[in-house]
């Protein structure tokens, strides 16, 4: 069966690593984000799942409790490769247009490429910073919107991960003075999170 | 650091490639302007080059575009902009003059980090890329995906026309059946009422007659001449007759009353939409007895009952369709016949067979007669409704109805209906 071939997990140190670089990688992106809106950003610790693909929904479902969502994808590629999500809420990222550069009255348009826009930031600083860490080369797709206000459970409907294991990255973010979060995952294929383990086992040895 | 065997190379390919490209420092001075740029904006790279983009270009949204660029420099990261959020970020004409319908190049951009040594960001490069080809072709998607959501929304609402028209189609066919048996009905009760009347007139004279005679047998007067009015009324005749005219009249008022009853149990009344356990042949015989005015006259009627379970169904609506095969058989039979009315099991099904010995269908006849207003009757005699409208009730049970026919022998019609329904639908 092909979901046993490539079925893995990771070895106890192998995670402690990775949530260290992401632990890492995210306080970066945190200080870089802060940067960008002017504003104190809250982030979670990163949680670290390795999931078969058809528990990705579920996944996602019990950690955003949000019963629509909007969300967007963007690709990243080179050394690492796989699909980051952004997810928001009822509320979008609306109360976030000042700090980048709209004018206060959105319209639709407006509000899906501010959505677009701040997903970029999110996964160019998360994902910049894991790259920095692990001295991996990172490249990045134009970002696309995925969901507009749909109900969370249609969210991966429809497109199911063609992979048999998926690593799930779940960082949350808040800020603190506007009604903001949001959810980052990253989804990797097994293959993918194959050749990351290799650049993570390079990080320990390089300590 | 060159990608390029052949020098110069490169520098020509950036400037002569058909996407815009250009390149701000962090003051937001333009320092590379290519070929696309210049044809597009009217602008040469000299005129361009060292200056302040948002001087050059004042139509820029400048704080948004601002932040945009700085916030490449700040997070050494990617940004982009979309045709679909932002059509254009220069407006510039597009290459449809003619026949394009947007009034503006529509374009998507990368914003590219350049970094230096120290891999800190001194310059922002960004590609703007014409996307007019693209846009207009998703224009067009989104219309006919818009006009195919609109027939769809327009078909749903001519279907549900369609299942009101059908809707009222059964009743007026029902009212058209009842109709048409209003008459059998009215004459099945008007005969006993008629026979019951005459029995009352006969039963009032007789009344009249023994009161006298009573009245004669206790008055001191008349007493002589009571034998006399005893012999004159006919007293033993009248004790006799009497007694046939009670027997009589109450075997008429019975008809009457299991007419009405009959009628009532075809009918329905108060539970016609119901989904039912139902004893078929209860069925029939009801449905026999009201249509017995059509049917009395012209055929002799076999019954050849198997031994059927109760079937889950809408008893007034089958009703419905056995009336109209039984009177259907019996106006296919001219003078005389048999109506054999047959049942039987199958698996999970049951199965009635309504038989006449009339006419038959002719076979060009039998592939159109489920069909809603055809018909072979005279003008005014049929709706063409019927078989149309029975169809659709056993179709509404998950059954078929097969015929049989043979010209100048009879017709067969065959109903199958499955014992139980499906949950959903008897829910």
């Amino acid at each position: 069966m092909v979901t046993e071939k490539f079925k893995f997990v990771l070895a106890d140190d192998q995670k402690e690593a990775l949530q260290e670089i992401a632990n890492i990688g995210m306080g970066q992106a945190g200080s870089s984000i802060a940067q960008v809106l002017g504003e104190f950003v809250q982030l979670s610790i990163p949680r670290i799942l390795v999931v078969p693909p058809e528990e990705v929904p579920t996944a996602l479902a019990w950690n955003i409790g949000e019963a629509t969502v909007s969300a967007v994808r963007q690709a990243f590629h080179s050394a690492m490769r796989g699909e980051a999500l952004v997810i928001f809420g009822q509320h979008r990222c609306n109360d976030l247009a000042d700090l980048m550069g709209y004018e206060q009255d959105l319209d639709h348009a407006a509000e899906i490429e501010l959505l677009l826009d701040v997903s970029n930031i999110l996964v160019g600083a998360c994902l910049g910073g894991i790259a920095e860490q692990l001295q991996l080369n990172i490249g990045f797709s134009a970002p696309s919107l995925m969901a507009d206000a749909l109900p969370l459970e249609q969210l991966l409907q429809g497109s199911p991960v063609p992979w048999s294991t998926a690593l799930l990255v779940e960082v949350n973010f808040r800020l603190e003075t506007r009604s903001f979060a949001c959810h980052l995952v990253l989804l990797m294929p097994d293959e993918e999170v194959k050749a990351l383990m290799v650049a993570v086992d390079h990080f320990l040895e390089s300590l | 650091m060159s990608a390029s065997a052949t020098p110069g190379l490169l520098d020509f390919v950036v400037d002569r490639l058909e996407v815009g490209i250009f390149v701000v420092d962090s003051g937001m001075q333009v320092v590379l302007w290519n070929h696309f740029m210049v044809m597009h904006s009217g602008r040469s790279a000299e005129e361009v080059i060292g200056r302040n983009l948002f001087e050059c270009f004042p139509e820029l949204p400048k704080v948004w575009l601002e932040k945009k660029i700085r916030n490449v420099f700040l997070l050494k990261n990617y940004a982009f902009t979309s045709w679909e959020q932002r059509p254009y970020l220069f407006r510039f004409h597009h290459n449809r003059p003619v026949t394009g319908g947007v009034d503006a190049m529509q374009q998507s951009c990368t914003f590219l980090p350049v970094k230096g040594g120290n891999g800190a960001v001194e310059q922002v490069c960004i590609s703007l890329f014409d996307y007019t080809d693209t846009a207009l072709y998703h224009r067009q998607l989104t219309n006919a995906i818009g006009e195919l959501e609109q027939e769809k929304a327009e078909q749903r609402r001519l279907i549900d026309q369609l299942e009101d028209a059908q809707n009222q189609l059964l009743q007026s066919e029902k009212l058209a059946s009842i109709g048409q048996l209003a008459a059998g009905v009215a004459h099945e009760i008007n005969n006993p009422v008629g026979f019951v009347n005459s029995n009352f007139g006969a039963l009032e004279r007789y009344v009249s007659s023994l009161l006298t005679l009573i009245d004669a047998y206790g008055s001191a007067d008349h007493a002589a001449e009571a034998p006399a009015i005893r012999q004159k009324i006919d007293y033993e005749y009248l004790k006799e007759d009497i007694a046939v005219l009670f027997k009589e009249s109450r075997d008429g008022l019975e008809r009457v009353k299991r007419i009405v009853q009959d009628l009532r149990d075809f009918s329905r009344v108060d539970s016609s939409l119901e989904w039912q356990e139902t004893n078929l042949h209860t069925c029939l015989d009801t449905t026999l007895s009201v249509a017995s005015n059509e049917i009395k006259h012209k055929a002799d009627v076999v019954k050849a009952y198997g031994d059927i379970p109760n079937v889950e169904c809408l008893p007034s609506q089958l009703n419905q369709v056995l009336l109209n095969l039984m009177v259907n058989a019996a106006q296919a039979i001219s003078q005389h016949g048999t109506l054999t009315l047959a049942t039987g099991t199958e698996d999970d099904w049951v199965w009635v067979a309504i038989s006449d010995t009339g006419s038959g269908i002719a076979p060009e006849h039998q592939k159109r007669i489920f069909d809603p207003f055809f018909t072979t009757k005279p003008v005014g005699k049929g709706t063409g409704l019927g078989l149309s409208v029975s169809y659709n009730i056993i179709a509404k049970h998950n059954g078929r109805i097969e015929v049989e026919s043979e010209l100048g022998k009879g017709t067969s019609f065959r109903i199958w209906l499955p014992i139980k329904q499906k949950s959903e639908l008897s829910a």
